[in-house]
């Protein structure tokens, strides 16, 4: 099938959200918390950059512009994706919010009728099931403690209602035609309980109305994004014209 | 936390040999942490994962005692005295 604006826009929104967390994510490189969880953070930096490669392929027939070469204005990235987190607790909570997230995201595009997105999906899923796993078993292990527990729930409940953006955007069309199986309403929901069972373990309750959705979808970009555009684009700038 | 130590097969006759040691909180992440540590780049085909702790450590000492000439049989006497024995047989013909 020829997939339609709406289509390309939430797959333009996806790639985005995974271009922004594949490159914040390899910020750790060299200085994660220990040297296992450094190599471990940064493969699944790696494995975001391959999925945001993936889905912008869909799409355009030139990644490196793409990814790379539109104005701020035209990404389309959720403010949750863009943030920073230059310290672990920011950084270890927004990666189990956004691969929880990711994993029912992917979900709705199995067996696609945008036959190309529902391969992707698949192959990304594979992996996707590893960063869960991950995020979670690491998050649950530190929340067991006090000392844990003390630097993890105040990020959790600030982080967690922004992480609803992940579910904005349009999806008018796509299930009926196919592209999606759950629309994002659903998926939301499925999303927040998955959230909900994990933080109900450490009776950690979450504000949802805490956070007023921001505009990432619409083009509006966060103060975080433009640093990390700068770093994102340093080696291009240099010489846009080389051949990688 | 648990110091585990990583053994790994490829697949065919190789046996599993030692890849290294690296640091986990627990059994889980010591999974997890194995596949990026010692297995991203096809290393291997199967991975064992031993929790330090739970190896028996043999007793040098009690190793160095068990050390016996007698017990170095590299096959080489035997072959030289069948060959030998064969010579004089050669002789004797």
């Amino acid at each position: 099938m020829i997939p339609n604006a709406t289509a390309k826009e939430l797959i333009l929104a996806f790639a985005d959200d995974e271009l922004c967390v594949g490159q914040n994510h390899s910020w750790w490189i060299a200085v994660g918390p220990f040297l296992e969880e450094d190599l471990a953070f940064t493969s699944i930096a790696q494995d975001e950059l391959g999925h945001a490669k993936a889905l912008y392929s869909l799409i355009s027939e030139d990644i490196d512009r793409i990814a790379y070469g539109r104005p701020p204005s035209e990404y389309r990235s959720a403010h949750i994706a863009e943030a920073l987190c230059h310290d672990w607790p920011t950084a270890l909570v927004r990666h189990f919010l956004h691969d929880t997230a990711e994993e029912v995201r992917w979900s709705a595009m199995l067996d696609s009728s945008w036959s190309e997105l529902g391969a992707v999906a698949a192959r990304a899923l594979t992996e996707e099931q590893f960063h869960v796993h991950h995020g979670l078993s690491l998050l649950r292990r530190l929340l067991c403690t006090p000392e844990g527990q003390k630097h993890l729930s105040p990020v959790l409940r600030e982080l967690t209602p922004l992480a609803r953006e992940y579910f904005a955007g349009s999806d008018t069309g796509l299930v009926g035609s196919g592209v999606l199986n759950t629309s994002l309403v659903d998926q939301e929901l499925i999303w927040r309980t998955r959230i909900e069972d994990v933080l109900d373990e450490f009776e950690l309750e979450i504000d949802w109305s805490a956070a007023s959705p921001s505009q990432g979808r619409a083009g509006v970009r966060s103060k975080d994004f433009f640093s990390l555009h700068d770093e994102m684009v340093a080696v291009l700038r240099i010489d846009p014209a080389a051949n990688w | 936390m648990n110091t585990y130590e990583v053994f790994l097969k490829k697949a065919g006759k190789e046996p599993f040999s030692h890849a290294g040691a690296f640091d986990a909180p627990d059994n889980e992440l010591a999974l997890l942490y194995a596949r990026d540590t010692y297995g991203r780049r096809s290393e291997g085909d199967q991975m064992w994962i031993v929790n330090r702790t739970d190896l028996l450590v043999a007793d040098e000492e009690d190793l160095a005692t068990a050390d016996r000439d007698h017990k170095h049989n590299d096959g080489r006497l035997v072959a030289e005295l069948r060959q030998s024995g064969r010579g004089q047989a050669n002789e004797l013909e």
